[in-house]
C-alpha cells in the first residue's frame, strides 16, 4: 500500500549542467562501480520489489479468504472501473493534491519572504515553523481533529472571544471539509517549502538586486520580475513534491475525518486501506496500482512544465 | 567495462526481483500444523515454561485479567495480552495475512468474520470442547461455528440490537408500557415528538451505529431466511426487503424523529443525551451500555435506563456477537502451545468462569454459574432476549459489507437510499466472489 513513493523532483539545473559538462569531457573514474551495491540493494528490496509485487498481485485473486493465489487477468480492473467508487475517490485525491500544492507553496513562499533576513528572531521562527514537518502526521491529524470538533478548542476560543456559544462543526461540511484537511496538510508541510524557498532566495545574486534597486524598482516589481522567476528551481521542487506527495496522502485525513463526512474526503489511499481491511488484498493492490499510474502520468507533464520555467536561468 | 557492468547489474536486479515476485506468489499467511483429532487437556495440567499470547482490542484488553491470573497460578504458564490498536479486525487480518499469529485472540465469532480470518487454515478446531454442553439456552448453537466446525469460544453473551430508553422520559410523557411492534414503536415516537422531546438519537458523526436501524427492521425477515437468500444471490440489498428498510430509515430521519445534530453527533454524545433525558430512545448494542456505565453507577442505571428488543411484527431482537464476546485459538505450529491455548479456554469456561463473571460483573452463560447481582437490569434483559432473537447481517451473511458507512453517507446527504443499497450490494458481491461463494 505504501510501496509507491512520489517521484523525486529533478536535481536543480545548475547540477544538471555540470553533469552534462562532465558527460562531454568523459566520466571521472573516482570510484569503483560496486560502491553502488549497498544502495542498490536497499533500492531493489524496498522499492523495486514492492513495486513489481504491486503489478503482479493486481492480476490475482489474493485475499484473506483462501491460501492459494490464482491469476485472474483483468478481472479486478474491470470490476473496479465498473463501480463508481474508484473514479470518485481518484477525483477527490486529485482535488486534495491540487489544494495542498497551492496552500503549501503559498504559505511556504510567504514565510520565506517574511523570515528572509538572518536575524535572531527569524532564525527562531524558522525552526518553529519547521517543527510540524518533523512531527508525526497522525499526531498532527488527531490534534486538529480535537481542535476542530464541535466542542473542541477552536470553538471554545471563538466562544470566549465572541461571548456566544459557538458550535461550528469544522469537519462537518460535505463541501468544505476537503479544504480544511488540505489546509492542515499544508500547515504540516509548509516549513519544508519555506526552507527550500529560503535556500532559493539566498542563491539570487546580490548584484542583480542592487542593480534593480538603483533602477528604482519597488519591492513588488523586484519580486515579480526578478526574484520569483529566479526562484524557479525551488518552486519546481516544492510544487512537484507537494502535488505528487499529497496524492499519496493518508495519515492526516484518516486521523481527522477518516474519509467523512459522507465520503467527501475519502482519498484513494483511505479506500485502499478499507478494501485491504475487508480482506480483499488483490483489489486493494489494483487500486494502489492505479494510483501509482495516475501519479506517474501526472508527474511527467507537471515536471516538464515546471522545468520549462527554469529556462530563464 | 562500465557499460557491461551496468547491463549485467540491471539484468541481475530484474532477475532477482522477478524471482522474488514469483516465489512470493504464495500466501505468506498460509501454513500451520496439520489437523488431527482435537484433544482437551485437563484444566490443571502443569504448563511450566509455556508462554501464551492473547491479542485483544482496546476495549477487551482487560477482559481476561482474572482468568489469566487464575490460570497462571494453577498451571505455571505465562499469559501475555497484546493490545492491537483499532480498527482491530483490519489490524489482525493484516498481521495474519503476513504470517504473524498469536496463540489466542478476541474475535467476532460470526461466520463472516471467521471466514475473513480463513478459519479452516489459520484457526484450531474447537470441536468437542468440554464446555459446550454447559452453555445456557441455545448459545452453543448460536454462533462460533463455520461450515459445521466450531472455531470460536463464546465467553460473554452476544450483543443484541435493540432499544435503550430513558424510563423517566417515557413515563413523564404518558408512555407506560414498551411497544409491542414497530407500529406502536413509531406511534410512541410521534407522541414524544408532539410533546417536544427528541424521540430517537443517532450518532451520524461516528457512523457505526447507523446500521442497527436497518437491521432491526429486518429481524422478522431474517427469521424467515433472508440472509440465506442473500448468501445465494437470490435476494439482493437492492430488492424491496432491505431497500425498504433503508428507505424507511431515511423517512424517519426526514420526519424529524431524530436529534437535529444527527450528522455530527458522536457515540459519547448519544450516551449523554439518553442519560440526561435529552432524547427518549436509542437503537444500540451492548457496548452502548458500557458507555453509560462509564458515567453512571448501576443503581442510577437500573432506575433510569431500560431495554426492549423491537422488530416489525413484534419484539424479536437481533443478536450481533462482537469481538469482545469470544476468542479463537490459532494454529501456530507448536503443538504444546496449541494444547495450552485449548486448556486456557477450558479453564476460562470451566473452573475460572465464576471468578470471571464476578470480576467483569457480566451475565453468565454457563449453567451452574450464577449471574452476579450487580449486573444492571438492562443487561439482564438483553441476555433474556437472546433466546428469541435472530442473527444479524454480521452473524448470518457470508460477508460483512460497509453498510454502516453507506448509511452514514446517506445521513450526510451524499448518497441516496438507492445508492446505499447498490454500493452495499456491489461490495457484498465482491466479497462473496473473493470467498468463492456459489452464485457470485
Amino acid at each position: 500500500m505504501t510501496a509507491q513513493l512520489a517521484p523525486l523532483a529533478p536535481a536543480p539545473p545548475a547540477a544538471t549542467r555540470t553533469v552534462e559538462k562532465r558527460r562531454r569531457t568523459g566520466r571521472r573514474q573516482d570510484h569503483p562501480a560496486w560502491f553502488l551495491v549497498p544502495a542498490l540493494i536497499v533500492l531493489v528490496v524496498f522499492f523495486f520489489v514492492p513495486t513489481i509485487f504491486n503489478f503482479v498481485y493486481a492480476f490475482t485473486d489474493w485475499s484473506s479468504f483462501h491460501s492459494q493465489i490464482n491469476f485472474v487477468g483483468f478481472d479486478n480492473f474491470a470490476s473496479l472501473f465498473g463501480n463508481g467508487s474508484l473514479l470518485s475517490d481518484l477525483r477527490i485525491t486529485l482535488i486534495y493534491a491540487v489544494l495542498v500544492a497551492i496552500f503549501q507553496n503559498l504559505f511556504g513562499l510567504i514565510l520565506a519572504l517574511v523570515l528572509e533576513r538572518d536575524t535572531r528572531i527569524n532564525r527562531f521562527a524558522r525552526v518553529a515553523f519547521f517543527v510540524p514537518v518533523v512531527m508525526s502526521a497522525l499526531a498532527v491529524g488527531y490534534i486538529f481533529q480535537a481542535l476542530l470538533k464541535p466542542a473542541g478548542g477552536l470553538n471554545q476560543i471563538l466562544s470566549f472571544v465572541t461571548g456566544q456559544h459557538v458550535t461550528i462543526a469544522w469537519l462537518g461540511s460535505t463541501t468544505w471539509t476537503i479544504v480544511v484537511v488540505a489546509l492542515i496538510h499544508a500547515w504540516k508541510w509548509m516549513g519544508l517549502s519555506m526552507l527550500i524557498n529560503l535556500a532559493g532566495l539566498k542563491t539570487i545574486n546580490e548584484d542583480i538586486l542592487e542593480a534593480a534597486r538603483l533602477d528604482g524598482a519597488s519591492w513588488w516589481t523586484t519580486f515579480r520580475s526578478i526574484r520569483f522567476p529566479l526562484l524557479a528551481p525551488a518552486v519546481t521542487f516544492n510544487v512537484a513534491t507537494a502535488l505528487l506527495g499529497s496524492m499519496n496522502g493518508f495519515d492526516i485525513v484518516q486521523a481527522t475525518t477518516a474519509g467523512g463526512p459522507g465520503g467527501t474526503t475519502e482519498l484513494l489511499n483511505i479506500f485502499i486501506f478499507r478494501t485491504f481491511g475487508q480482506g480483499l488484498f488483490a483489489q486493494a493492490t489494483t487500486m494502489s496500482l492505479s494510483l501509482f499510474l495516475m501519479v506517474t502520468i501526472l508527474a511527467f507533464p507537471v515536471i516538464y512544465f515546471l522545468r520549462r520555467r527554469e529556462n530563464v536561468l | 567495462m562500465k557499460i557491461a557492468w551496468k547491463g549485467a547489474a540491471t539484468v541481475a536486479a530484474i532477475a532477482a526481483a522477478a524471482a522474488l515476485a514469483l516465489s512470493g506468489c504464495s500466501d505468506p499467511g498460509s501454513g500451520g500444523s496439520g489437523s488431527g483429532a482435537t484433544t482437551w487437556p485437563a484444566q490443571d495440567t502443569k504448563l511450566d515454561g509455556v508462554n501464551l499470547t492473547i491479542w485483544a482490542a482496546q476495549n477487551s484488553n482487560k477482559t481476561a485479567d482474572s482468568v489469566i491470573s487464575g490460570f497462571e497460578k494453577l498451571t505455571g504458564a505465562k499469559v501475555k495480552v497484546v493490545t492491537i490498536p483499532d480498527p482491530y479486525e483490519q489490524g489482525i487480518q493484516t498481521k495474519v495475512a503476513t504470517g504473524d499469529k498469536p496463540d489466542l485472540a478476541f474475535w467476532q465469532p460470526t461466520a463472516s468474520e471467521l471466514t475473513a480470518l480463513n478459519a479452516t487454515q489459520n484457526l484450531q478446531s474447537l470441536q468437542g470442547a468440554p464446555w459446550v454442553k454447559n452453555y445456557t439456552g441455545n448459545l452453543g448453537d448460536m454462533t462460533g461455528i463455520l461450515n459445521g466446525t466450531r472455531y470460536a469460544a463464546l465467553v460473554t453473551t452476544p450483543a443484541v440490537i435493540g432499544v435503550y430508553y430513558n424510563k423517566d422520559v417515557l413515563a413523564a410523557n404518558g408512555i407506560t408500557s414498551t411497544p409491542k411492534n414497530w407500529d406502536e414503536f413509531i406511534a410512541d415516537a410521534q407522541a414524544l415528538k408532539a410533546k417536544g422531546v427528541d424521540p430517537f438519537y443517532e450518532m451520524g458523526g461516528d457512523k457505526w451505529a447507523t446500521q442497527w436501524w436497518v437491521q432491526a427492521q429486518l429481524a422478522d425477515a431474517a427469521k424467515a431466511g433472508l440472509w440465506d437468500k442473500v448468501n445465494s444471490n437470490t435476494e439482493k440489498f437492492t430488492d424491496p426487503t432491505i431497500q425498504g428498510a433503508i428507505d424507511n430509515y431515511q423517512k424517519l430521519i426526514q420526519q424529524g424523529l431524530f436529534n437535529s445534530d444527527i450528522k455530527t453527533a458522536t457515540f459519547v454524545d448519544q450516551g449523554k443525551a439518553l442519560l440526561d433525558g435529552k432524547a427518549a430512545m436509542v437503537m444500540q448494542v451492548n457496548s452502548f451500555f458500557g458507555e453509560l456505565q462509564a458515567t453512571a453507577n448501576t443503581a442510577d442505571l437500573n432506575k433510569k435506563i431500560g431495554f426492549f428488543p423491537i422488530s416489525p411484527k413484534g419484539n424479536v431482537g437481533t443478536f450481533i456477537p462482537d469481538q469482545s464476546n469470544a476468542l479463537v485459538a490459532f494454529k501456530t505450529g507448536d503443538s504444546k502451545r496449541e494444547a495450552a491455548a485449548r486448556q486456557f479456554l477450558s479453564y476460562w469456561l470451566g473452573d475460572g468462569y465464576n471468578d470471571f463473571v464476578k470480576a467483569q460483573s457480566t451475565v453468565s452463560l454457563i449453567k451452574g454459574v450464577d449471574t452476579p447481582s450487580d449486573v444492571p437490569t438492562a443487561l439482564q434483559d438483553v441476555a433474556k432476549s437472546l433466546d428469541t432473537s435472530v442473527g444479524s447481517m454480521q452473524a448470518l451473511a457470508v460477508a460483512n459489507p460497509d453498510l454502516y458507512l453507506n448509511l452514514a453517507d446517506m445521513i450526510q446527504g451524499t448518497k441516496t437510499p438507492v445508492q446505499v443499497a447498490q454500493t452495499t450490494q456491489d461490495q457484498f458481491a465482491q466479497l462473496a466472489k473473493a470467498q468463492g461463494v456459489k452464485g457470485f
